[in-house]
């Protein structure tokens, strides 16, 4: 029994190492520290990320009826708040910018968001968010993205908050985009060891089933 | 126990004899299952054949739910994962469901097929269990490579382009070839819809009478055990084998619990790693397919890291692939390069433990080197892996043909 949870154990190693994390960035990726539980940051990452991304970027597999029941908002809400009261709730989380206005004005096309953190990882996000500095010519660029085309919208609230808020409004927008990335986390969490407790039991019942069944075996 | 043999077909009145008069119900079951006998003395390896079974089934049941939701269309295949992923009720359990029972499926055929190299499972009267069994691993990873373009991801799009690119290195007919698998001068929607009928009918079929062909073959000739004994030799007087026990009740309670002991480590994975640590869902597959943006490093899934590395050692391409193809089907010949008589490793001499050591050890060091750019360092490790890996076949014929073995014992231990 000792050699085959030891087996186990071996086996479910590899796992706990991230691949993802050591992805080659140009710089070391600050920690997001971002909790999906945190249902307040969600919603205030969901406001602003209405209020600053989605001038261009949009979360196109997401519908807002979703995010109302996720983020504990009710359907009202989540259009005031998110949409200015100009969708109903089936649709899904759209930029309002008219395709090749973007690549027009910034030279590329701004990516869709629904899957950025699962592409990237959440640090990826928080840091980009935090990366963006002036050099001589007062020209923007991003330390976790050279030469990115898009602007510091952010540079607003970072000028007018103290660093530890900036660091907030940053990670709460993290969040929200790594809820969005996969919104069924917290059901698979919360699922998860409940299904283990009923398998362990099972285990124990199996267990005992079998040394009696295997009594009659002459080792 | 004898009078239980002919029981139900004495037993005219029944339903099961009415059955039994029209259909081999109570002697298939009694074959296969019932009066099944198992040697008594299987370990902790032995697990790995039924759990490889239910793996199996997994993927049938799940897979067919996926079908439900899925489109195999290049405008539609990705965004329907995501639906999969949101909108379809415990679709996210469906999915991971389903993607980690492939790297799971691998795992347990791993253990499997070193079950057999262990104990000596292939060798005499079992080289067709082998051979079939081989068969079985051929089409999963056909099955697994298929599956794989499914998500229409980039990883999904490069990893196939890579591979079915292999196809072109052959000579002569290679370009017309890959075109031929791709329908296609680049991997298109014709391949995915291709892939889509050949991964959910076609290798799935092939998949189910294989597990068959692979199940009666093995209980026409009987289980082997860590002793290498055969436990058909030594009978009581009604014909029982002495070492052997009934397959229901006996070993059906323990692969149950053995079963539940593995669903324990795979609902660990389900909901709290299900992307593997980016081995089993790898990371940039959460992009679309992009004909026109290459990943940075393409990798193939870690199941076909081993062979991947293989491939990447040798310097010409038409050669690596003939090396990685040979890497698979030398497999195939273990029955006759094997000459040692005795079965298991217990009794066997230290050349072979010794040359299995670095088969596994090659093995693991391929496995990872696989998932790595290569560097120079890491190309001339995978050369000198990828030639200890070989060595293990090449040597074996002559220092199993007079290996020092140990007395094997008359019974079971």
């Amino acid at each position: 029994m000792k050699k085959v949870l030891w087996i186990a154990s071996l086996l479910l190693l590899p796992l706990t190492m991230n691949v993802q994390a050591a992805g080659g960035y140009s710089i070391e990726l600050e920690s997001a520290d971002n909790n999906l539980r945190d249902q307040a940051s969600l919603k205030r990452g969901a406001v602003l990320f209405s209020n600053y991304c989605m001038a261009c970027h949009s979360l196109k597999y997401m519908r807002y009826n979703r995010v109302a029941r996720d983020l504990g908002w009710t359907d009202e809400e989540v259009i005031s708040e998110m949409a200015h009261g100009l969708n109903t709730v089936t649709e899904n989380v759209m930029t309002r910018m008219e395709d090749g206005v973007s690549r027009a004005v910034l030279g590329s096309d701004a990516p869709d968001l629904s899957l950025m953190a699962r592409l990237k990882g959440d640090d990826y996000i928080y840091t980009f968010l935090r990366s963006y500095h002036q050099d001589d010519q007062g020209k923007w660029d991003n330390k976790a993205l050279k030469g990115t085309a898009m602007p510091n919208v952010l540079e607003g609230i970072e000028r007018h908050a103290t660093p530890e808020e900036y660091a907030e409004v940053a990670r709460d927008i993290t969040n929200f985009l790594a809820y969005a990335g996969e919104p069924s986390k917290l059901q698979r969490l919360d699922l998860g060891w409940k299904v283990i407790a009923f398998l362990l039991v099972l285990l124990l019942l199996l267990y005992l089933l079998k040394r009696e069944y295997w009594r009659d075996i002459k080792h | 126990m004898s009078n239980q043999t002919n029981e139900s077909s004495s037993e005219k009145s029944s339903l099961l004899g009415w059955f039994d008069e029209r259909y081999p119900v109570s002697s298939t079951w009694n074959k296969h299952v019932g009066q099944y006998y198992a040697p008594k003395n299987f370990n902790f390896w032995y697990f790995f054949g039924s759990l490889a079974l239910i793996v199996l089934v997994n993927q049938i049941v799940t897979g067919i739910w996926l079908t439900m939701s899925y489109q195999p269309s290049g405008e539609l295949a990705f965004s329907s994962v995501e639906y999969i992923m949101r909108d379809v009720e415990w679709g996210w359990l469906l999915r991971y469901l389903h993607s980690t029972g492939a790297s799971a499926f691998f795992i347990v055929i791993y253990f499997h097929m070193m079950r057999a190299l262990l104990y000596g499972s292939y060798k005499k009267p079992r080289e067709l269990v082998w051979v079939i069994g081989m068969l079985l691993f051929l089409v999963l990873m056909a099955e697994a490579f298929m599956g794989y373009l499914l998500p229409w991801g980039q990883m999904s799009f490069w990893g196939a382009q890579v591979i079915i690119s292999l196809f072109g290195a052959i000579p002569v007919i290679g370009p017309d070839l890959a075109l031929w698998i791709r329908g296609d001068y680049v991997i298109s929607e014709v391949t995915l819809n291709r892939f889509f009928a050949l991964h959910v009918i076609a290798l799935p079929l092939v998949l189910v009478i294989l597990v068959f062909m692979h199940l009666v073959a093995l209980h026409h000739v009987g289980s082997n055990n860590p002793d290498g004994v055969e436990i058909k030799k030594l009978k009581d007087t009604n014909g029982i084998p002495l070492d052997g026990i009934r397959f229901h009740p006996y070993y059906s309670v323990k692969d149950a619990m053995g079963a539940v002991f593995f669903f324990i480590l795979f609902a660990l994975v389900l909901f709290y790693a299900p992307e593997g640590g980016g081995y089993f869902i790898e990371a940039p597959n959460f992009e679309p397919a992009n004909p026109l943006k290459t990943p940075d490093h393409i990798v193939p899934v870690w199941y076909f890291t081993p062979f991947y590395a293989i491939l990447r050692a040798i310097p010409d391409k038409f050669l690596g692939v003939v090396a990685m193809g040979a890497a698979v089907v030398i497999l195939f010949a273990m029955p006759w390069l094997d000459r040692c008589k005795v079965k298991s490793i217990r009794y066997r001499g230290n050349s072979y433990k010794v040359l299995l050591t670095i088969l596994v050890i090659s093995f693991f060091v391929l496995g990872f080197l696989g998932t790595q750019p290569s560097t120079p360092l890491y190309t001339k490790l995978a050369q000198i892996f990828t030639a200890l890996y070989f060595m293990f076949f090449l040597v074996l014929p002559f220092t199993s043909a007079n290996e020092k073995t140990k007395p094997v014992p008359e019974r079971v231990t």
